[in-house]
């Protein structure tokens, strides 16, 4: 809301950054680890006494050199563009409050290019003992380089106290920084030995190529064990709510999961089978599969990570959309359109729903929703919602799905967002239609209106058990005779009628009517699920399996939490299901 | 006023002057490299293409010196690009969001001619009259990303065209349409145009032992390239100085007599320069020309200053001190100075040894 958000609706930002951030985390590991392997190659070089080898070597960090140097610190600086462009807010914050961590980085990048550059170019022209120093300042300071970004990315995940005090240290060395190093260490050194087994692969001299080979499938078998406990415990320092969307509750994360296992499983079968045991194994095709098998680790290690710290862009600061945390309250109550600075629509009227509610979408949702891209498709996500739905489920997104930051607003610009996703994106009518007046959903409406604010649906339930439907009917204009807080229930005729069948269907559950199964699938399924998917999900099952599945959907997935309305309407939404199951069929 | 749209800036950690300070030192780091490279490869382009042993034996020099020095132009735009960020952030991220398609195209631009630098590097041999024009391809790319930089640097400075966001989301802005930007860019171009000469005259000096013909070729090409180019800058100069608004272009005309004595200081560096290279003296050549860009960059921060002074001052920064960390960054560059030392120190061993 501070800053401009460029907008391309079919591409999304967040899309953009994930493209560049793995391909340059991919090379930028590369490059810390691939000082050490170069280091340690050239020393085998020496120790063999073998030309064969350093020339090997040569060649490696002539490459090492293309890829890391030109590719390697250009995408570093394309992320720096990147996150400032998608998300300036939150860069800002880091870098204003990082920036001396930052600008020793600098330093270290600095010494680790003249280091890199001395290293290639003095190849042979140089004494070993200081070409291999060489080797060592160069690997120092690129390492340094990701201990000083570790410390500054790691406080965006798990800010311990930092997020109240803005401490640098105390950011810096965050509750994930040291799990983290170790981590990322590991795959560093892990990537350069699979570019090491891919160097090789190029070798005309068999046995060069096989000595070089099992030399690389070593190194990343040794990493690759030694990040499985880095892991755990990285993952053990994780706030609760990252915990939890790590263990799978997160849909993005449980996606990317099985990527990175895969990739795993391929480096273990790779390194072993055609590393160890049969190096002449390793051709080109080998290779670069081993290479996938690197970028599948690191990209869904980096991808986790980012889809852990959500709904937050900074975990307890800033959430994914540039709003502070703590400006959340203030924007409630004064309105967020008012608040904004880059909106044209300060003030909501009749005619500028469309054009607000827009402007929200900007604002709020764009920062991780598209309009018809690959990415989080807006329209794709709501199509099933109506209206009415929609601007319920605007205003308890983040309580239904935790890794979606709140709508920040009042209520009117949580109908103005509706009003847009309904309207403008997916045609639909954006005036609520009004509940069927003979219908439980409507009289559940009337019970909150008028008794609910000193009575639970629990505590009446028993009181009404042997009542009938008259005899509650009767209790309304003498409500005042039962105690003196009540008055008589003042409403018309017709909504005696439907309070009384509320309150009586609480102990007498009423055949289902279509409308209202309709409206509660509407509210608590539909935002995920379309009635035809449902009804293909619990085709042949009967009522009572139904409810019993409403009452447990937390173990089909986790990202579903039990049904959460009164046992009447689970009664209601299974029966509704059952039917609509039966006119399918 | 009304209608002009500021983002709320963020508090720093150490007095604003640091950043400043840091800022000026950095930069003109940046901008000499910058002209290292675009000046020095556009003199490698016109060499390999006329030909000749010496010429083409020039050409080679350049192109093999041309990653690195990119490599370098890189690395020394980041420091100020971050102290850029700390004192004007909220002017800077709203302009590079603005004109963000175009921004972030600088970074497959600058991929793709770093790697035609390094093919033109590693191959300049076999690829015959590919060569140039790769290094031809390799310019034009680096102007181009000049012209984005240009405009984004023009951009932060104007907050008043900042609300043509509203019909321009998907930022495309450029304010090349300003009066002041063709001037300043080809300024800023022809400037590295000048400055790569001296460039071209240092790389000479770095091989005089090994090759006299070619180092004499390279100062007086050089000496000669710095001369025509400053002249034509002069006057490019003044077109700019000229296009500036009023109240800027009074700053420089006795309104504010810190920028006035600075530019007239810079003026007689450039009187200095140009009658150095006219007689030959190189070094002192190359001594007044490295002190006029750093001359024109303190000029520059001054102009940007005022362009914003109706808006926003620097004092308005909120500072929250937390000076370890700067203490950290500080014992961090001078190790950082004695490890590039050394690593000189050995190449240069290294490559002293027959």
């Amino acid at each position: 809301m501070n800053y401009p958000v460029w907008y391309l609706p079919e591409t999304g930002g967040g899309f953009l950054i994930a493209l560049i951030a793995v391909l340059h985390v991919f090379v930028s590991h590369f490059a810390v680890g691939g000082g050490l392997y170069l280091i340690y190659a050239e020393k085998k070089g020496l120790r063999e006494n073998s030309p064969a080898i350093l020339e090997f070597v040569k060649k490696h960090a002539r490459f090492f050199l293309l890829l890391t140097m030109v590719f390697g610190s250009i995408t570093g600086v394309g992320i720096w563009f990147i996150i400032a462009l998608v998300n300036p807010a939150a860069t800002s914050l880091l870098i204003h409050n990082f920036v001396f961590g930052w600008a020793a980085e600098w330093v270290f990048f600095l010494v680790e290019i003249t280091a890199a550059f001395v290293y290639f170019y003095t190849f042979g022209r140089m004494d070993s003992a200081t070409h291999i120093k060489v080797g060592w300042v160069y690997f120092i300071s690129a390492w340094m380089s990701l201990l000083l970004i570790n410390g500054i990315i790691g406080v965006m995940l798990t800010p311990g106290l930092w997020a109240e005090n803005m401490d640098f240290w105390q950011g810096f060395f965050n509750p994930s920084f040291w799990p983290s190093l170790f981590f990322r260490t590991f795959i560093a050194v892990m990537i350069a030995a699979c570019y090491g087994y891919f160097s090789a692969s190029f070798v005309a001299d068999v046995a060069v190529r096989d000595s070089m080979t099992r030399f690389s499938a070593k190194w990343a078998l040794v990493t690759l064990a030694l990040m499985i406990p880095s892991a755990i415990w990285y993952i053990s320092v994780l706030p609760v709510a990252a915990h939890t969307m790590v263990m799978g509750k997160s849909p993005t994360i449980a996606g990317m999961m099985p990527w990175g296992l895969v990739g795993i499983l391929g480096l273990l079968v790779i390194m072993l089978g055609a590393g160890i045991y049969r190096p002449r194994f390793n051709s080109k095709p080998v290779a670069v599969l081993s290479l996938f098998c690197a970028l599948a680790v690191m990209g869904s290690f980096e991808w986790i990570r980012e889809a852990a710290r959500r709904p937050y862009v900074i975990n307890e600061v800033m959430y994914s959309n540039g709003i502070l945390k703590s400006d959340i309250e203030r924007l409630n109550s004064e309105g967020y359109l008012r608040q904004a600075l880059w909106v044209e629509n300060k003030e909501l009227t009749g005619d500028n729903m469309l054009q607000a509610g827009e402007e929200l979408f900007i604002n709020q949702c764009y920062a991780c929703h598209t309009i018809g891209g690959i990415n989080n498709d807006i329209v794709a996500a709501s199509k099933n919602m109506s209206f009415r739905v929609l601007t319920k489920y605007i205003n308890t997104i983040h309580e239904r799905r935790y890794f979606m930051p709140p709508f920040v607003g009042t209520d009117r610009e949580a109908k103005a967002l509706a009003t847009y996703i309904a309207g403008g994106l997916l045609g639909k009518e954006t005036i609520a239609a009004p509940l069927e007046m003979n219908t439980l959903a409507a009289a559940r409406v009337l019970f909150e209106d008028n008794c609910s604010s000193c009575h639970g649906i629990e505590d009446l339930s028993p009181a009404f058990e042997s009542l009938s439907h008259k005899e509650i009917t009767a209790m309304f204009p003498v409500l005042d005779e039962i105690s003196d807080e009540m008055e008589p229930f003042s409403g018309t005729a017709e909504e005696v009628k439907l309070l009384a069948d509320y309150l009586h269907s609480l102990n007498n559950p009423v055949a289902p009517t279509g409308v209202s199964g309709a409206i509660l699938f509407e509210d608590h399924c539909s935002s995920c699920h379309d009635l035809q998917e449902m009804v293909d999900i619990v085709d042949g099952q009967g009522s009572e399996e139904l409810i019993l599945l409403l009452g447990t959907l937390n173990d089909i997935s986790d990202e579903m939490e039990p049904f959460s309305g009164s046992a009447t309407e689970q009664e209601i939404l299974a029966g509704f299901l059952e039917s609509a199951n039966k006119g399918d069929q | 006023m009304e209608n002009i749209i500021i983002p709320q800036a963020d508090v720093i950690p150490v007095a604003w002057g640091w950043f400043q300070a840091l800022l000026l030192l950095t930069f003109p780091i940046h901008l000499l490299a910058m002209n290292a490279m675009l000046g020095g490869l556009a003199i490698g382009i016109v060499q390999h293409l006329r030909g000749g042993t010496v010429e083409k034996k020039l050409a080679h020099r350049i192109a093999v010196a041309l990653p690195l020095v990119i490599a370098f132009v890189v690395n020394f735009g980041v420091a100020p690009y971050l102290f850029l960020q700390v004192i004007y952030g909220q002017f800077l991220y709203s302009s590079s969001v603005l004109m963000g398609t175009f921004w972030i195209l600088i970074i497959p631009i600058l991929i793709i001619g770093y790697y035609g630098a390094y093919l033109y590097d590693f191959k300049f041999n076999s690829l015959g009259i590919f060569g140039p024009f790769i290094a031809i391809i390799v310019f034009c790319l680096l102007l181009v990303i000049g012209f984005f930089f240009s405009n984004n640097m023009l951009l932060m400075s104007l907050p008043e065209r900042f609300t043509d966001y509203f019909s321009q989301k998907n930022g495309t802005m450029l304010v090349y349409d300003n009066v002041t930007f063709w001037p300043r860019y080809l300024h800023m171009m022809c400037g590295a145009l000048a400055v790569g000469g001296l460039f071209v005259g240092v790389l000479g000096r770095f091989r005089k032992a090994a090759d006299i013909e070619l180092a004499d070729h390279c100062e007086r090409l050089g000496l000669n390239v710095f001369l025509v180019f400053t002249l034509v800058n002069v006057g490019l100069g003044l077109w700019y100085l000229f296009s500036l608004p009023h109240s800027q272009l009074m700053l420089f005309m006795g309104g504010n007599i810190g920028a006035t004595a600075l530019l007239v200081v810079a003026l007689f560096t450039v009187i200095g320069a140009l009658v150095m290279a006219f007689k030959r003296k190189f070094w002192l050549s190359f001594f007044l020309g490295v002190t006029l860009v750093v001359f024109m960059t303190f000029l520059r921060s001054w102009l940007r200053t005022d362009y914003l002074s109706d808006y926003f001052s620097l004092d308005q920064l909120q500072l929250v001190p937390q000076y370890s960390p700067f203490i950290f960054f500080l014992v961090t560059l001078v190790a950082g100075i004695i490890c590039i030392a050394w690593l000189v120190k050995k190449s240069a061993d290294a490559f002293s040894t027959p």
